[in-house]
């Protein structure tokens, strides 16, 4: 029998490739028990004036994870990745059941401050949405707000550095933030979001109104900002989720007695797993497109 | 539904299943010049090949389009990725009839031995009848089915052994010389389609598993 020591195995190096970056994507995930929980989610569900939206959801977001919800309209992944930093508070009559432990603290308990969730919990919306004011402005918005005041030009650029924005923008701050492209507003919104420095990123459809290029440029963002953060992400696009998430949620809807639509969750685990041999056949007629 | 999705996928199925029917046409082709002796119709299965060439070019198109149009996942792309490899089975069991067929053509002025040609007609048979199984299980997704080709196979590959050994007999005879080989060479072709089979067998039972599994590992027997 013929061994080859160990020794003369010569690491195979390709020209023009990063290795590193290659090898990032393609390291498995850690294992459950080296992974740190940062959302634990138990039985949770909303209501909007005493109808279900969402019911009894239980699942673990992991830090430095990016993680996916998707799902047919109607699901409740919106309503979901609202719960995370109290956003369906602002909705008259919405409920919410179960619980949310962020870092092992119940997020719903009545000594939380909403303003302060937000401030680590930040959220970007579909729609890009920012406020009529200087490109500066706006990224410096929160800190502002937040009496974070010194250092601030410093924390703008690294915002917008962070954000894949900078060599864009530098010549322009002071130009009012309306006159960028759609794509360009969408990563704005990324960078005032990042310069409160939250931990974790909600990102809700957060391409679905940009352009093919726009769209790969915040996928490849959201590649860069897991390093340093925890990002959420519910995306109507499953290739997308496909692409940059490291576990994804498939959420449906069920109907109740009097034809109302409630969502649940029907699978959670690495994406790969989602996207090669779902657990449920309900996740692969709809991954497959069959279905939804 | 994605229509468009399901018809691509249909549409690729016929197309492996089209391709297999012609390997099946050329295996009994290629059996009937040997049993035969006609070099005239082993001319034609070399020939036919190129049928079988021109289906396993449709397929590796229809894997490319579809990959690239639909982007498939799940059980979807392990059908895909299945059909590539079976593809690639299908076309190699052509090419063996076209070399059992080429190696017909040198020998073909000798008077065959009875009991070899019964050998190899019922390891042709054999190899039909797998390429069937496997073809089957496939369409119908059918795990057990494809496992079945792991003792089927075992059954050419005893008839292979046996031919080596009636040739080794014959040895000592240097005018049966260099017919012995061509035909050791002709034993070794049917016994790799049966081989080929449980190549598409195994496909079939990552398709429904999920998992790739070799039914047997030739380097680790046991």
């Amino acid at each position: 029998m013929v061994t080859v020591p160990e020794s003369q195995t010569v690491p195979v190096t390709l020209p023009g490739v990063n290795v590193d970056a290659v090898a990032e994507r393609g390291r498995p995930l850690p294992a459950r028990e080296l992974r740190e929980v940062v959302f634990d989610v138990q039985g949770l569900g909303v209501s909007y004036s005493g109808n279900m939206a969402l019911q009894d959801v239980s699942l673990e977001v992991y830090r430095n994870f990016v993680t996916a919800f998707i799902g047919p309209s109607g699901c409740g992944k919106s309503t979901f990745i609202r719960c995370f930093n109290h956003m369906n508070a602002l909705i008259p009559g919405a409920r919410i059941h179960g619980r949310i432990l962020y870092h092992e603290q119940d997020l719903y308990g009545t000594d939380v401050d909403p303003v302060e969730v937000r401030k680590r919990i930040g959220m970007v919306f579909q729609k890009p949405n920012p406020f009529p004011k200087s490109i500066y402005d706006n990224v410096a918005f929160g800190p502002r707000v937040l009496g974070m005041t010194d250092g601030l030009d410093e924390r703008v650029e690294r915002a917008l550095h962070q954000a894949a924005l900078w060599d864009e923008v530098k010549d322009r701050l002071k130009a009012s933030a309306l006159g960028l492209s759609g794509g360009q507003q969408q990563r704005l919104c990324i960078a005032r979001c990042l310069a409160v420095e939250p931990e974790v990123i909600l990102m809700d459809e957060p391409a679905s109104a940009l352009d093919p290029i726009a769209t790969t440029r915040i996928e490849d963002l959201m590649h860069e900002l897991k390093r340093d953060y925890t990002i959420i992400v519910v995306t109507h696009n499953m290739q997308q989720a496909a692409r940059v998430a490291d576990m994804t949620a498939f959420f449906s809807v069920t109907r109740g007695g009097e034809g109302q639509r409630t969502g649940i969750l029907i699978e959670y685990d690495a994406t790969d797993k989602i996207f090669t041999q779902p657990s449920d056949k309900r996740t692969e007629d709809y991954v497959t497109g069959r279905f939804g | 539904m994605r229509i468009g999705l399901q018809e691509d996928l249909d549409t690729l199925q016929a197309t492996l299943l089209d391709e297999g029917e012609l390997c099946i046409r050329s295996l009994r082709g290629v059996m009937q010049a040997v049993r035969e002796r006609d070099p005239e119709l082993a001319d034609e299965v070399i020939a036919f090949d190129d049928e079988v060439d021109s289906r396993y070019m449709a397929v590796a198109q229809e894997v490319e389009s579809l990959l690239a149009r639909q982007t498939p996942v799940a059980s979807d792309l392990r059908f895909v990725l299945a059909a590539i490899h079976i593809n690639l089975a299908l076309e190699r069991v052509a090419d063996l009839c076209v070399t059992i067929a080429k190696l017909t053509k040198l020998v073909y002025e000798v008077s065959p031995d009875v009991k070899l040609i019964e050998a190899f007609e019922e390891m042709a048979s054999r190899g039909e009848e797998m390429l069937r199984v496997s073809l089957d299980s496939f369409v119908k997704r059918d795990l057990a089915g494809a496992e079945s080709l792991v003792d089927l196979d075992e059954l050419i590959d005893r008839a292979n052994r046996r031919v080596v050994q009636h040739l080794m007999a014959l040895g000592g005879n240097p005018s049966l010389r260099e017919w012995g080989l061509r035909m050791i060479v002709v034993s070794r072709c049917l016994e790799r389609i049966g081989d080929h089979a449980v190549d598409i067998g195994e496909q079939t039972a990552y398709l429904v598993t999920g998992e790739f599994r070799e039914f047997t590992d030739a380097s680790h027997p046991d």
